[in-house]
């Protein structure tokens, strides 16, 4: 039994992966879908456990896995064999059958400390090629198995994955109110930082994730506000008549780039938070707007319409006049987004049917690929810290919804059942707790 | 009568069978009537009925021309002038009591009569879009997809504005930008902040004082209609004018 892959290109990173799969035949089709299937058996339930808990912490796994793409999650309806067998004692022919390339199975114990066991085996070799323990209390238990989906990802990709351990950040609308809300990445563990009936919009997160920048009408104007996530303390950033809009975090922690109209257009300026000095970074009769900050702190990518309608283009902060369109076609690219890595960047742009679809640009190749087609309006691209995961909003079945993709765009999930619409999301940086 | 018409019917003027014309067109008549008209309009809610009157001669008046009844055409617009300077000079001697009957007389119920030579094409006796009615209906102007320029059609609007601004000088107004819901949301902020801009330059250059135009861009965040198709798109491209104070 052969393990595939779906590449879309073969990169190095495939290649180390070679190396680091010495156990696992690795298969490269150019294009084809051929995926890697992997069964996540029930845990073994012992010692006074939850057994919510234990479903909470399998489910958990699968979904961290499924989102990559690079897995097809087997129906636990299928498995012939039982939660409760020993790791010595699997029976991998019945996970053959069932069709499995890869198998997690899994114990756990207690209720308020909880020890969770958790082995990866290969089901073809009949070998084991992970098994960790976790202590800890109950409400950590779902990172540990976090910890652990994130070694298997890397032991069959070589692929470091971090975006289980991060949070989004959107506006959820009900009826006439807004609200500035915070979950997982997997839309678990809501929690509303503010609302309001007046409007919450492009909520972004500070470098180091300790505040969400957002724009309200609070007084009337859309004015720059920041949520302190410790002190739930809301400070007013930007006030100035017309737009303070789009901030987009330097790595410095302190500076953020924004989007005022103050001088009679909407241009792009730096802003250091702390002494509010103020820089003026485009100059153009047509709109400048929607800047996002390069990881290093030395380029924006941003959109404006100087050519006659809405386009991305990249500029050097150490050099003003070294700009470059980064969008030729289409005729209304939008709301571009750096990723973390620095080697790509999500944009929104209307396509041919006149959709909106989100699509990313590989900053060294200049290639476009797609992410979504034929799905509704897909807005606000945000990538996780490892920018392996692309969320964004959809409305693809009737309401706007939160999202998640991998970057090719092979897989699409919705994330949050709330009631509102959810707009705007915002991924933070790694590890924000 | 007899010869005037034998002279009309050999002269090689296009108007030929159906003539029963007398002379020239007055035209000196119906230049001072039309003039006298047009000014006793400030004065239209004070004495309505004589107002009405003016408008209805002259209408009568014009029929008369088209008919090239001159004589009773000139007959009609020396009344219409003596009718119509009467009101404008009652104007100018009570102009308090007429401002005070401003709000109860006006009604909107004599559409269709004349439309006057005014740009903006509105009935100026329908108090919704009464330039000197300080509680006047605000108006909303519309655009194109992804453009920040007025809809021709409504440019009259920004004028009905203009002068409701002149006539109430220590009134200042809030415009509104909007934009469709296509489109991403800080983009679309930017939009209906071009918009509301826009029209207040259009104010500016009307004669009224920047400081008196503030502007405010809610993007996509506030549509008038929350359908996904061309006329709920048509209806959310738009700037509103609110009051400020």
């Amino acid at each position: 039994m052969s393990v595939h892959f779906r590449l879309i290109t073969l990169s190095a990173v495939i290649f180390t992966c070679f190396n680091l799969l010495a156990q696992l035949q690795v298969e490269v089709k150019d294009g084809a879908v051929a995926e890697y299937n992997m069964a996540v058996s029930p845990l073994a339930v012992l010692d006074g456990a939850d057994a919510a808990k234990a479903s909470e912490i399998s489910s958990a796994v699968e979904k961290v896995l499924d989102i990559t793409g690079y897995f097809k999650i087997l129906d636990k309806k299928s498995f012939l064999e039982k939660p409760e067998t020993a790791f010595k004692a699997v029976n991998f022919k019945a996970w053959l059958d069932v069709g499995a390339n890869g198998l997690i199975k899994g114990t756990i114990k207690g209720k308020d400390e909880v020890e969770l066991e958790l082995a990866f085996f290969d089901v073809a070799k009949g070998k084991t090629l992970i098994q960790k323990k976790y202590s800890s209390k109950a409400a950590l238990a779902k990172k540990s198995a976090y910890r652990f989906a994130a070694e298997v990802i890397k032991l069959l990709t070589g692929e470091e994955m971090n975006f289980m351990f991060s949070k989004i950040a959107f506006v959820e609308k009900t009826g006439e109110k807004y609200s500035l809300v915070v979950t997982n990445f997997d839309g678990s563990g809501r929690k509303e930082l503010y609302s309001t009936s007046k409007t919450i919009l492009l909520p972004e997160w500070s470098a180091d994730g300790s505040k969400i920048f957002f724009t309200s009408h609070e007084k009337n104007n859309p004015n720059l506000y920041s949520y302190d996530m410790k002190s739930s303390q809301i400070k007013t950033v930007s006030a100035y008549e017309g737009l303070n809009v789009s901030a987009s975090a330097y790595p410095d922690n302190k500076t953020i780039a924004l989007c005022l109209s103050k001088d009679g257009n909407s241009e792009i300026y730096s802003l250091d938070t702390t002494t509010g000095e103020l820089k003026r970074l485009t100059v153009n009769a047509e709109i400048d707007a929607a800047p996002s900050v390069s990881p290093n702190g030395k380029e924006i990518v941003f959109v404006s319409g100087r050519s006659g309608n809405p386009q991305i283009y990249k500029m050097s902060l150490e050099d003003l006049n070294k700009v470059e369109r980064l969008t030729e076609q289409g005729n209304y690219n939008q709301d571009p987004e750096y990723s973390p890595d620095g080697t790509k960047v999500a944009f929104s742009g209307r396509d041919e049917k006149y959709q909106f679809d989100l699509f990313i640009i590989d900053l060294s190749s200049r290639q476009i690929s797609r992410i979504t087609q034929n799905q509704g309006k897909n807005e606000s691209p945000t990538f996780s810290p490892d920018s392996k995961v692309i969320g964004f909003s959809s409305n693809r079945s009737g309401k706007s919804r939160l999202f998640l993709s991998n970057i090719s765009g092979t897989r699409q999930i919705a994330v949050y059942s709330g009631q509102g619409e959810v707009l705007m999301p915002s991924w933070s940086p790694a590890e924000t707790n | 009568m007899k010869q005037f018409f034998n002279f009309c019917a050999v002269a090689v003027f296009i108007f030929t069978v159906l003539c029963s014309c007398a002379g020239n067109p007055p035209k000196d008549e119906r230049e001072l009537a039309e003039k006298a008209f047009a000014d006793a309009e400030i004065g239209k809610d004070c004495d309505r009925e004589d107002y009405l009157a003016a408008e209805e001669l002259l209408r009568q008046a014009r029929e008369e021309i088209n008919n090239k009844n001159y004589d009773k055409a000139k007959e009609l617009f020396n009344a219409v002038k003596e009718k119509s300077d009467a009101i404008a000079k009652y104007y100018r001697e009570h102009p308090d009591e007429c401002m005070k009957k401003d709000n109860g007389n006006a009604n909107g119920e004599d559409d269709g009569t004349i439309k006057e030579e005014n740009v903006d094409s509105t009935d100026a006796a329908d108090p919704s879009v009464d330039p000197k009615n300080p509680d006047m209906d605000f108006q909303v102007v519309h655009f194109e997809y992804n453009q920040y320029t007025v809809l021709e059609e409504d440019l009259p609007k920004i004028d009905l504005m203009a002068q409701w601004m002149m006539n109430f000088p220590e009134r200042v107004v809030r415009i509104e930008g909007h934009a469709d819901e296509r489109g991403s949301n800080d983009y679309n902020l930017s939009l209906g902040e071009k918009r509301a801009l826009e029209v207040k330059n259009k104010l500016i250059q009307a004669g009224i004082d920047g400081e008196r135009i503030k502007i405010v861009s809610y993007g996509e965040e506030l549509p008038v209609d929350p359908a996904s198709n061309e006329e709920a798109w048509f209806k959310n491209r738009r700037a509103e004018f609110k009051r400020e104070n």
